[in-house]
């Protein structure tokens, strides 16, 4: 299996000679592949200088590992340099007036206009690449599958057909393209308007003086805030440097849109690490524990239950409290030690869901065949076992990261998990809620609504899937579903 | 008795889980990354090896960890649960938790309330109204009430209370409504709790938080309701009992909602423990000094002995609550005590 | 009554307990229309047995639903008339006769509300129907529970129905039904989910009540042996519609219609030894619109170009008088004995 002989290639390569379908459909995928080969090549070189970077050794410049981050950290700023589509270069919105023209903006529309075209390319983008998938499924389904019809088929017609999931699936999409182009959708860049503002400059029309002029970029936020009635930058509108800020300003003059884009970021980043681990966690105690039974089952329930009898999030504040000095609370802004205490506070809700599926599995009699034919138990409960509750942990999964989400929001709105700058949706809340009875009512208002519009969204989904696998299944999902401990 | 049985059972099994839940709550506190007793002490105290051992020493953390372990279990199995640190520098904890305790108690049994009163009848009327434009206005609306953060939301009703003459005329003003209070948000004054007057009065000021308190439970319940009327509608018994001739209000409230109150008493008690969570987020929202917040400010200035004290409490009243369901459940559902374990 | 198609079970001078005529019960989901009873019409006269039987899935359920009005949405009772003692419930409702109409379930562990002890719900049959109450209702209740066989009644009166037995939960079933005091009971597989010696116990128990308080009962079954035991006269019901209908001993004798011989065939003691049991393939088709043609024609082991093209009407095939019709094109021309 390991080494591919010249044969094996050519099995492989044949369908694309001898159907020209198939042919041009992995060409659009090239293609589309091609126009953000350079944002795809930058964001891994990061991810591995990032990685790399985690251990203490690596600040050390002379160290094997430092030499490597900065080896990867040159191989990062080469791939920038790839031409990419969908870039603030390509479709610039940060320019000026000067009197008569927008200069610097794309093809020198205003700078609302420009973002706007730029957020409208990314979106048809990613929605290009759905079509591409959704064709190719259905292609595969027709061609080159052999069976012609699998129960697969019947889930997903089902959830074609179920309204309220494709609501929540199309909102779970338009989240992740926020998070996947987080830096290219912002009129501005975390970098350049939040975490060093005062080494970069902003060139505006100064209407006074009738000329261009330019400004710290620190110094223009401070006469950019929105504090109230008087001094505010609304949504949709421009400051007085010319600068378009889609959702307003923060109190200290930031971008708000901006904030909240990198915000979704570590808010899903955090969340899907969560929940996979807690995920990860739950099926092995549930296929054990209903393997076992007896005993083993009995401890697990204790032990879930001693875990649960600590409300998850006063357990969260606690854990915070004790591991935010330790190295691994310092990495991702503290967002990887939030993910771990929530795996390790939350795999108890996932664990009831999916305990009883796992039960009813484990009394079926292929479980006692594979026994018989001795099997170790470790096979059997991951091929006999796991396929039957993989579709409990999507559902419960989905519901159990808008809780994430709600949680993360509010422990940062506490001060707690992921620390400043790094944004988070909960401090912008937090930021606003002393003007939420002013004019500057949106800095709170919006992240607000965004969560609540998110955590739906994931919700539905869950709704969806559960009911496209299992359309008997009409019983509410635990009470912890789509919540974050009471956040 | 099968049920006594039962019960004696869950009884039993939550000692084990009051157990545990204290001892993880030892081990993250004492054998955690940080230490207890440096946390206590300030910048200057720090730089003092004499302060630093009087520290240890009244924590008891200069003994072997398994003396320390059994210690602190049994003193908190006496209740003996020692004094503050930092907060409230030096009063006794019992004192604190009893002063603090009943506001948030308080502030639970209204959004429990406020969940059940007002979740549930909407759920029911949403099923018994199935596939109506009132049934769809009910649903969506509790499943969006669900999704919003509780924070956001007690911002968002603070603000809405707070200009409630702009919004809604200077008829309406909150503050003065029904009995006056002091400011909008704040602690209830759990002292003149026997009077009628003290008793709304203290309703009042922590009616806002229940209501955001107990907002996801709301909507969990509604759902819950919606489709536990939904099945009980289908099933055999209540067409049996139309059959029988049983109609109108007898077959709706014996045959039909009896039933669909199964499924929401593990919902009800598991929001109630959820509410518990909550408290610490809306009583900082809402300045109502609760346990709940006394915990987060243990936790933010360093009390990590209070924390741990606190928590057991947390544990104490979660496994009770889980009781209380146990309980609920004998009540309310002849099957329980007799399916097996 | 003239019936469309034609058909008339009517014997003169006694007047039917219940005359359903052209019954059609439709249910719209979003995807499809489904026509689960198309048309049905039979009588029930009092104290007689009637038998109704076809396959899962044919409609012999929602048939006794529609009579007790409790077809559950998106099902509609859409046609036809149910006349009970002279009136038609689909005009009056049934508020009036409730009780007088009893049925008992399939599954009578559905059927018993598991947060109430037998007697109450025995009791509150009772109050409604014979408007007893307290201890004169208890102890009718006893001996309600006692009528039907269940040993110990005073102590298991105050049991819940999760303490009882499949087959003592149908006997509870029955006693409630009983307390209705009812003039027509329908049974929808009141056997099928208990055990084969229940089964024989439940059988025997209301062949007796029948006897004891003269009541008509319809009795629904897939099962043609059960049937043929308790029914004084059958109706063969394929795809919601009724495909052949006879005395039981005539129809035991002469089938008429394939289906009804394939189900005969189906009774283990019908087929020698030596062979094995004829089964038939496929299911029972769903009827998603009007009929085009003969709905069995694609199982049909005899079926011929024509039952693929016309549906056929019910037509009478009984010799001297006797009730005996089918809907099947090839009724009454050829000899179905003796065919493969």
């Amino acid at each position: 299996m390991a080494t591919t002989t010249p044969a094996d290639n050519r099995r492989l390569l044949a369908p694309l000679q001898d159907d020209p379908k198939l042919a041009a459909w992995v060409a659009v995928g090239l293609f589309l592949f091609a126009l953000q080969a350079g944002a795809v090549a930058h964001f891994l070189t990061g991810l591995v200088a990032d990685l790399l970077g985690i251990f203490p050794t690596a600040e050390a410049s002379n160290s094997v590992l430092g030499r490597l981050v900065g080896l990867f950290e040159v191989a990062q700023r080469r791939a920038a340099e790839l031409p990419t589509l969908l870039s603030r270069d390509v479709v610039p919105n940060a320019g000026h007036w000067n009197g008569d023209r927008w200069v610097g903006t794309f093809m020198g529309f205003s700078p609302a206009v420009s973002w706007g075209i730029r957020v409208t390319l990314v979106y048809a983008y990613a929605f290009t690449w759905v079509v591409w998938a959704v064709l190719g499924y259905r292609y595969y389904r027709e061609q080159y599958r052999v069976a012609d019809w699998t129960p697969r088929d019947d889930i997903v017609d089902r959830f074609r057909s179920h309204g309220w999931g494709l609501f929540g699936a199309t909102i779970v999409f338009l989240f992740v393209v926020m998070v996947v182009f987080a830096p290219t959708l912002g009129p501005t860049t975390v970098e350049q308007n939040m975490e060093s503002s005062y080494d970069y400059e902003t060139t505006y029309w100064n209407s006074e003086t009738e000329e261009v002029e330019t400004i710290l970029t620190g110094e223009a936020n401070l006469n950019s805030k929105s504090t109230g009635d008087q001094s505010r930058v609304m949504p949709m509108s421009y400051d007085d440097f010319g600068r378009f800020h889609p959702f307003g300003t923060l109190p200290n003059g930031r971008d708000l849109f901006t904030f909240i884009v990198a915000g979704s970021r570590i808010s899903l980043v955090i969340g899907l690490l969560s929940v996979g681990l807690s995920a990860a966690l739950a099926v092995t105690l549930a296929m054990t524990s209903a393997y076992y039974k007896g005993r083993v089952d009995l401890g697990t329930v204790l032990l879930s239950d001693a875990v649960m009898a600590m409300p998850q999030l006063l357990l969260l504040i606690m854990l915070i409290t004790v591991l935010s000095d330790s190295w691994v609370g310092e990495i991702y802004s503290g967002g990887f030690v939030l993910a771990l205490i929530f795996a390790f506070t939350g795999w108890t809700y996932m664990w009831r869901s999916i305990r009883g599926p796992a039960l009813q599995i484990s009394e079926r009699t292929w479980i006692d065949a594979a026994q018989s034919f001795g099997q170790r138990p470790w096979t059997i409960m991951r091929k006999h076992m796991l396929p039957y509750i993989t579709g409990y942990i999507l559902v419960y999964g989905s519901m159990t990261l808008g809780g994430a989400i709600i949680a993360i929001a509010g422990l940062s709105y506490l001060g707690l998990g992921v620390a400043p700058p790094t944004p988070e949706w909960g401090r912008a809340i937090q930021l606003g809620q002393e003007y939420v009875n002013t004019g500057s009512w949106h800095i709170s208002l919006i992240p607000g609504l965004l969560i609540t519009l998110v955590v739906t969204g994931f919700n539905a989904l869950g709704d969806g899937i559960r009911d496209a696998i299992d359309p008997q299944s009409d019983t509410g999902t635990g009470g912890a579903a789509g919540r974050g401990g009471g956040a | 008795m099968s049920r006594l049985r039962y019960l004696g059972k869950r009884f039993l099994l939550s000692i084990p889980v009051v157990w545990l839940g204290a001892s993880m709550t030892w081990f993250i506190i004492f054998m955690g990354p940080i230490d207890p007793a440096s946390r206590l002490l300030s910048e200057g105290q720090l730089r003092n090896p004499a302060a630093y051992q009087a520290a240890e020493t009244q924590l008891g953390l200069n003994q072997p960890p398994l003396q320390h372990y059994f210690d602190w279990m049994s003193s908190l199995l006496r209740f003996d649960l020692g004094q503050t640190w930092v907060l409230y520098e030096g009063s006794s904890v019992n004192a604190l938790i009893l002063d603090f305790l009943p506001r948030t108690l308080w502030l639970g049994l209204w959004s429990v309330l406020i969940a059940i009163l007002i979740g549930v009848p909407l759920g029911f009327y949403a099923g018994m109204n199935s596939n109506t434009v009132a049934d769809y206005v009910a649903s969506l609306g509790g499943i969006v009430w669900r999704a919003m953060p509780n924070f956001w939301l007690a911002i968002i009703l603070l603000a809405v209370l707070s200009t409630s003459p702009v919004l809604f005329g200077y008829r309406f003003e909150w503050e003065t409504l029904f009995v006056s209070i002091d400011a909008i948000s704040g602690s209830p004054d759990m002292t003149r709790i026997d009077t009628p007057d003290g008793f709304v009065a203290a309703t009042k000021k922590v009616l806002p938080a229940a209501l955001v308190l107990g907002s996801a439970s709301m909507g969990n319940e509604m759902r819950i309701g919606r489709t536990a009327i939904l099945e009980v509608r289908n099933e055999d018994y209540v067409d049996f009992a139309k059959a029988k001739g049983v109609s109108g209000r007898l077959l709706v409230w014996k045959h039909i909602f009896r039933n669909a109150l199964i499924p929401l008493v593990p919902i009800i008690t598991s929001e109630a423990f959820l509410l518990i969570g909550g408290s610490v987020l809306v009583e900082t929202v809402f300045g109502i000094n609760g346990i709940g917040q006394l915990f987060y400010q243990a936790s933010v200035q360093g009390d990590l002995p209070l924390v741990g004290t606190l928590m057991y409490v947390f544990i104490l009243m979660t496994v009770g609550i889980n009781l209380l369901q146990d309980v609920l459940y004998t009540v309310i559902d002849p099957r329980v005590g007799l399916e097996g374990s | 009554m003239s019936r469309p198609d034609g058909s008339t079970d009517r014997t003169p001078g006694r007047e039917p307990l219940l005359s359903v005529s052209d019954l059609r019960t439709v249910f719209y989901t979003d995807k499809e229309t489904i026509h689960a009873v198309d048309g049905i019409s039979f009588d029930i006269y009092p104290g007689e047995t009637v038998g109704l039987v076809g396959e899962s899935g044919s409609g012999k359920s929602v048939t006794a639903r529609s009579l007790l009005g409790l077809v559950d949405e998106p099902g509609v009772v859409e046609e036809g008339t149910l006349e009970f003692k002279g009136e038609d419930l689909l005009e009056t409702g049934w508020a009036e006769y409730r009780g007088d109409l009893s049925i008992v379930f399939q599954d009578p562990s559905n059927a018993l509300n598991p947060v109430y002890t037998v007697g109450n719900q025995i009791r509150e049959a009772l109050a409604i129907h014979q408007g007893l109450r307290g201890s004169a209702a208890r102890e009718r209740a006893i001996e309600l529970l006692e009528a039907v066989g269940i040993p110990d009644a005073p102590r298991r009166v105050k049991e819940y129905p999760h303490q009882f037995s499949g087959g003592m939960q149908q006997r509870a079933v029955i006693a409630i039904a009983l307390a209705c005091d009812p003039d027509l009971l329908v049974c929808d597989e009141p056997t099928t989910a208990l055990d084969v010696t229940i089964q024989a116990q439940i059988l025997d128990l209301l062949d007796e009540l029948q006897r004891e308080e003269d009541l008509a009962i319809l009795f629904i079954s897939h099962d043609m042996g059960v049937i043929e035991e308790t029914a004084d006269r059958i109706n063969v019901i394929y795809a919601g519609e009724i495909v052949e209908r006879a005395p039981t001993e005539r129809l035991l004798a002469a089938p008429e219609h394939p289906y009804t011989e394939a189900l005969l065939n189906s009774i283990p003691g019908r087929t020698p030894p030596d062979q094995r049991l004829p089964t038939l393939d496929g299911e029972v088709p769903t009827p998603d619109g009007p009929a085009e043609s003969c709905r069995f024609a694609p199982r049909c082991p005899v079926a011929v170009e024509e039952c693929h093209e016309t549906p056929p009407d019910a037509v009478a095939v009984g010799e001297n008088g006797t009730d005996h019709s089918a809907a099947c094109l090839l009724a009454g021309e050829s000899e179905p004995e003796g065919e493969q």
